[in-house]
């Protein structure tokens, strides 16, 4: 079960990506989309025997590295923490791959594709599940290529490749910290295995690493690692463009679970990031300061896919921010919930763009609610989740986060508090500008792609409602589990709050205003946007004609792109192109060129003894086996 | 005397008798059935291997251990996919005549006796039940000027060879008094100062070992006759000769002369490096795939041969892992090249290769593994092979020859990638034909062994340490 | 028993074998790389070696008195003839396909 829950995905990658060309496209697709059901099922066992049932278990699966005393092992680490994050993404990958079914039907390739997906879901099993960091870096690396692999899925589109490349060499910055990070850890515990980390870290306060404190240090060089992978404000400019992947893609990925992975990292690390203050300072700044900034963003984008990719950004910005004022159990429980009404909107989206002919700019939308009923009722439904409106999933999740930052009673948790009270306005804005420019409203596309509107098959329509269904119950049957008053019994020490940290006893004792407040600025945003694009469709134009300024602003995304250009890019052309004329021409080619026609020169001696000659070659022989008789002669004396 | 220890290799030849006898009856080309008789004779060999007890036999000739196993596996390993690699290529050639799979089966069991040999007479007549036949193969493309050229050489040079062990063989039983390694043993470690004519008879030995495994320098034929013989031999010789003759001269020199190590290292020391420089440079301006495989398995030899070179423990451990790698590599990178055909002939320059990233992009993508994996580029098997004798060359002390040993894989690295770089950039001709589905199967699964050995490396790692403490204790 | 080195009473001794047997290897060596002619000289150096090995083992048995060196030239007399088999079907081969057997010839394969 334990491991069957792992390597159902990769027995599916297999198959349909060796397979594939021989058993059909037809037969690769099922066999992956049932080798996924088999995951769920031992998924959604492992979740109720480990985290219902309060039984952790760690299977060893074999020594991996043994090199000069150094003794690595392949296990599966199952604590809660796991479990939740095991029964979520084989849950969430199933539903996906069965959508895909439907989704990538006109492609050429389908195999390729449902290769990529299980292989991308093994990984980030072995991820959440790896009992040491190598592990964990080894599932890091993987869902990295993967995602690679899928944002470049249609590698004959220039903007798919620059979107790959883009997210890997952005993911890479992230990783080279994660690395320091991981490097620094086995100075300072001599160990990567997660137990003994965690036994050690009261032992080694006091360390210090180039006059800095070692777990401070390492607190903030693993989040940095983090942050590349969870597109945290600075590193985040990879998300958006990766939506040029299928849209399952964008939903099992970019949504729902390998950007989670930083929020999951520093989850995992709880037991060392609680004695790292600072850089939990700093996970709440970076976090609240996303929270919000993606959502200014979110509010001006016109591409469907792009909207709901800054979102979220943005709401990874509220799960980092709780794990920073010392929430995990927050922060874990957003991240679940997130997962099912985020993947639901992808979907959706996916679902609409099915509908409209590929179309994804919500400008020449509008209108077809009535044409494809079911995709516009789950988007309301996942739509409701996000903004946090009561009783749906996010209600309680966001509602957790908001109160625990509040109560965090820090200044940086002050901070983190408006951040995301103002984020939370946004996001209900920018989710209803969303549904009513795309569904409702004078029809803006063409005739063509209007007649053509149909809803999508039922192959895709089932995971949308299974996951809608997730969006609204989601929240409330897990609430006492994940934060309320079963939370103790059911983490069982997967996740460590220390002594002096009360965050979770104390996030339920707030004023009666604070759990209202988002759900009033949720209410606001969303008759803002009733105002703005239904009463007054002229009123946005006019606002954006009247500060230009501030909207070309949040339009080219707070020029982030054009910043790094000039930054980094520009620079480290200009540098190449110095290094190139110098170090290439005159040193590299200069040196390595001696070198080489030294190679040369050696390897034509070294063939000139080889004449062909029988005689020859028994004489180098009898002059190497008197040599060595000689030699062995002079050696006995 | 419990001959029924020696069943693996009693089963190998009854049964290569039979497959004889069998294929001489009927009037038409038995060759496929004969293969495929040899491959499940092979095959359960390697069952009554596995399951072979421990201890000697025939008055102490022969020997099986945990050791013995783990090397007449990898023998056994090389014979069967050398044949699998035969058949398809034999067939297209007009080659395909069912002594080949006979002789085949005889090599291997030559190779199966030196590695359990435990005096010098099983040693010599092991040696020669490999080498008889082997001497045949290399000549079997019998109309074709180039592979009968090769065949006369490797005998010529393998004649001598032997008869250089044979005269050791002579002097160590006269001045030692025995031919049993065990005997021997207790002679050396007797304490008393070895005798000239015992030490001139181990040099003589240990060339004639070098002659088998290719190591410098008694490796002047290898180039002519990987060239010479038809391409499939080529591969055999480079994988089951070269493991029984390493596994042979690692167990006489760390077993019955392990009492005089001091000596004959610094013999091995000047080999391996040798080699491994050799390995290194020779190979770079060739143009004849074949040819610079033949160097290269000199490199391969000399980086194997540093595990013996450093008579440790790790260093015998690591000569173990690296074999196996070594002919999980080798295998595929031949399955490769025998796949190479254009137009229905076999060619075999490097620039023939040129364009086959576009014309068969699955082929060209395990060449190029296995070209990162022989060049000890990480994660690949291959950079854990060298890793390991590296590690046991740095443990031991021996700090020049693990320098050299980097250095020339940096070096070797270059020929490796220049493979890869024409498959790549380079401009072809024109496409070689499609790979057919027996190589690809073989490409396929020793590729897949190539890129997953990092994720579970414990069971070879696990056997090599059992084998070579077996060897040691 | 021979008594080694006894030469007084010029006796053959144990020493004499040897040094017969390594003057028949030097000779067997010399014929393989000196020789520029002939393939069969070569056949038959080979056998020179095996020749001098056999004299060496049964010296060395007779002088321990051990059989055991009396088997190996046994096996020895007996594979040798194997050998000698192959390797002349080796060289008809090479004769029928380039209508020579001069060792200068064998030399297309190099570098």
């Amino acid at each position: 079960m334990f491991v069957g829950a792992v390597f159902f995905p990769l027995l599916g990658a297999t198959i349909s990506g060796f397979f594939g060309r021989w058993i059909g496209s037809r037969a690769a697709q099922w066999s992956s989309v049932g080798c996924m059901v088999l995951a769920a099922v031992c998924g959604a066992l492992a979740f109720a025997e480990v985290a219902m049932d309060s039984r952790p278990a760690t299977v060893g699966l074999g020594t991996w590295i043994d090199v000069g005393g150094f003794e690595l092992a392949w296990a599966l680490r199952y604590d809660t923490l796991a479990a939740v994050m095991v029964a979520m993404v084989t849950l969430i990958s199933t539903l996906i791959h069965l959508y895909s079914v439907g989704y990538m039907s006109h492609d050429a390739t389908p195999p390729r594709f449902f290769a990529y997906l299980s292989l991308f879901t093994f990984m980030m099993l072995m991820l959440v599940t790896a009992d040491n960091l190598a592990q964990l870096f080894f599932g890091w690396e993987g869902v990295g290529l993967a995602s690679y692999l899928l944002i470049g899925y249609w590698y004959d589109r220039d903007s798919a490749n620059a979107a790959a490349m883009k997210a890997f060499i952005v993911n890479r910055v992230g990783d080279f910290f994660f690395m320091l990070g991981v490097a620094l850890v086995f100075l300072t515990f001599d160990s990567i295995d997660f137990s003994e980390i965690f036994a050690a870290v009261p032992q080694h306060t006091g360390d210090t690493f180039l006059g800095l404190n070692s777990i401070e240090l390492i607190g903030v060089l693993l989040f940095l690692g983090a942050c590349g992978k969870s597109a945290q404000l600075g590193l985040h400019t990879w998300l958006p463009d990766a939506m040029e992947g299928p849209t399952p893609v964008s939903a099992l990925i970019h949504a729902a679970t390998m950007v989670t992975a930083g929020v999951f990292l520093v989850c995992r690390m709880s037991p060392l990031m609680e004695f790292a203050p600072n850089a939990l300072t700093l996970v709440t700044f970076v976090g609240a300061s996303t929270a919000l900034f993606a959502a200014t963003i979110g509010c001006v984008q016109n591409d469907i896919k792009r909207i709901i990719a800054y979102s979220t950004c943005s709401q990874l910005g509220y799960m980092f921010f709780a794990a920073g004022v010392g929430a995990y159990q927050v922060a874990m429980f957003h991240l679940f919930t997130h997962a099912f009404f985020k993947a639901l909107l992808f979907l959706g989206a996916g679902s609409v763009i099915h509908a409209m002919s590929d179309e994804q700019d919500i400008r020449r939308m509008g209108g077809i609610w009535s044409k494809i009923p079911v995709t516009y009722a789950v988007m309301w439904i996942g739509s409701l989740a996000l903004a946090g409106i009561p009783f749906f999933a996010g209600y309680y999740s966001k509602d957790a986060i908001l109160e625990a930052a509040f109560a965090a009673h820090s200044l940086v948790g002050g901070y983190a508090f408006i951040c995301g009270i103002l984020a939370a306005f946004l996001t209900a804005f920018y989710s209803w500008r969303l549904l009513i420019l795309t569904f409702h409203g004078e029809p803006r596309a063409d005739e063509h792609t209007m007649g053509h509107i149909h809803e999508s098959p039922v192959v895709m329509l089932a995971p949308l409602l299974l996951l809608a269904v997730g969006a609204v119950l989601a929240g409330y049957l897990f609430y006492d589990f994940f934060v309320g008053e079963h939370e103790h019994a059911f983490w069982a020490g997967s996740i460590v709050n220390a002594a002096h940290n009360h965050i979770m006893h104390d996030m339920h004792e707030v004023p009666a205003w604070v759990p209202l407040a988002p759900t009033v600025v949720a209410v606001l945003g969303i008759a803002l946007a009733y105002f703005l694009y239904m009463v007054a469709p002229g009123l946005p134009a006019r606002l954006a004609a009247a500060v230009p300024a501030l909207y070309r602003f949040l339009l080219n995304k707070w020029y982030f792109d054009e910043l790094y250009d000039r930054i980094f890019v520009g620079p480290a052309r200009r540098l190449a192109a110095v290094f190139w004329k110098i170090g290439d021409v005159r040193i590299i080619d200069g040196m390595p060129n001696g070198a080489a026609s030294l190679a040369a020169g050696a390897s034509r001696g070294a063939v000139r003894i080889q004449t062909g000659r029988v005689a020859n070659y028994a004489f180098a022989m009898i002059i190497g086996l008197v040599f060595f008789v000689s030699l062995f002669m002079l050696g006995l004396r | 005397m419990s001959w029924t220890l020696a069943l693996p290799e009693i089963v190998l030849a009854v049964a290569g008798l039979a497959i004889l006898a069998g294929g001489v009856l009927p009037k038409r080309d038995t060759f496929f059935p004969a293969s495929m008789a040899v491959v499940g004779a092979l095959l359960l060999t390697a069952v009554l291997v596995i399951g072979q007890e421990e201890g000697t036999a025939f008055g102490g000739q022969y020997v099986s251990d945990s050791f013995s196993s783990f090397m007449k596996l990898l023998t056994i390993l090389g014979g069967a996919l050398g044949l699998l690699l035969a058949l398809d290529w034999n067939e297209k050639e007009g080659l395909g005549r069912f002594e080949f799979s006979v002789l085949v089966l005889y090599a291997t069991l030559g190779g199966m006796v030196m590695v359990s040999a435990n005096d010098l007479m099983t040693t010599y007549l092991g040696l020669e039940l490999l080498s008889l036949p082997l001497y045949v193969v290399a000549a079997f493309n019998r109309d074709d000027a180039r592979s009968s050229e090769a065949g006369l050489k490797y005998f010529v040079l393998g004649a001598l060879a032997s008869g250089l062990l044979l005269y050791g063989a002579s002097l160590i039983y006269g001045f030692a008094g025995s031919t049993n390694f065990d005997r021997l043993a207790e002679a050396l470690s007797a304490g008393q100062q070895a005798s000239p004519g015992l030490v001139v008879g181990i040099v003589f030995v240990i060339a004639a070992l070098a002659f088998k495994v290719s190591a410098v320098p008694f490796h002047m034929w290898t180039p002519d006759v990987y060239e010479g013989a038809p391409t499939p031999v080529t591969a055999f010789f480079a994988m089951a000769p070269k493991v029984a003759a390493i596994a042979l001269l690692a167990r006489v020199l760390l077993g019955p002369f392990g009492d005089v190590a001091a000596q004959w290292q610094q013999i091995m020391l000047l080999v391996s490096m040798g080699s491994m420089v050799l390995g290194a440079f020779a190979a770079i301006g060739q143009r004849n795939i074949k040819r610079l495989m033949a160097y290269s398995s000199i490199g391969h030899v000399g980086y194997a041969l540093m595990g013996v070179a450093v008579a440790s423990d790790e260093g015998l451990r690591g000569l173990l892992v690296y074999m196996a790698i070594y002919i999980l590599m080798n295998v595929g990178t031949f399955a490769v090249i025998v796949a190479m055909r254009r137009g229905g002939r076999a060619v075999e320059q490097v620039d023939d290769l040129a364009g086959l990233g576009r014309t068969d992009p699955g082929t060209a993508m395990w060449m190029a593994v296995f070209m990162f994996s022989m060049a000890g580029i990480p994660p690949l098997a291959g950079f854990f092979g060298k890793l390991y004798v590296f590690l046991a060359a740095v443990q031991g002390g021996f700090w020049v020859l693990a320098t050299v040993g980097v250095l020339t894989s940096v070096v070797s690295a270059y020929y490796y990638l220049r493979i890869v770089k024409v498959m790549y950039f380079d401009q072809g001709v024109g496409a070689l034909d499609r790979a057919p589905a027996s190589l690809s199967v073989v490409m396929a699964g020793t590729g897949l062994f190539n890129l997953l050995f990092i994720l579970w490396p414990a069971p070879i790692l696990a056997a090599a340490g059992a084998a070579a403490a077996a060897l040691l204790a | 028993m021979g008594t080694a080195g006894a030469t007084t009473d010029m006796t053959i001794g144990l020493s004499h074998y040897l040094t017969v047997g390594a003057i028949l290897l030097v000779l067997g060596i010399l014929g393989i790389f000196l020789n520029r002619k002939n393939v069969i000289v070569i056949l038959m150096s080979v056998e020179l070696i095996l020749l001098s090995v056999n004299l060496n083992f049964v010296a060395f048995s007779a002088a321990l008195g051990d059989l055991a060196g009396q088997v190996f030239a046994m096996f020895v007399l007996t594979v040798a003839a194997a050998e000698a088999a192959i390797g002349l079907a080796i060289v008809v081969v090479y004769f029928r396909n380039t209508g020579s057997i001069e060792v200068e010839d064998i030399s297309t394969l190099r570098g």
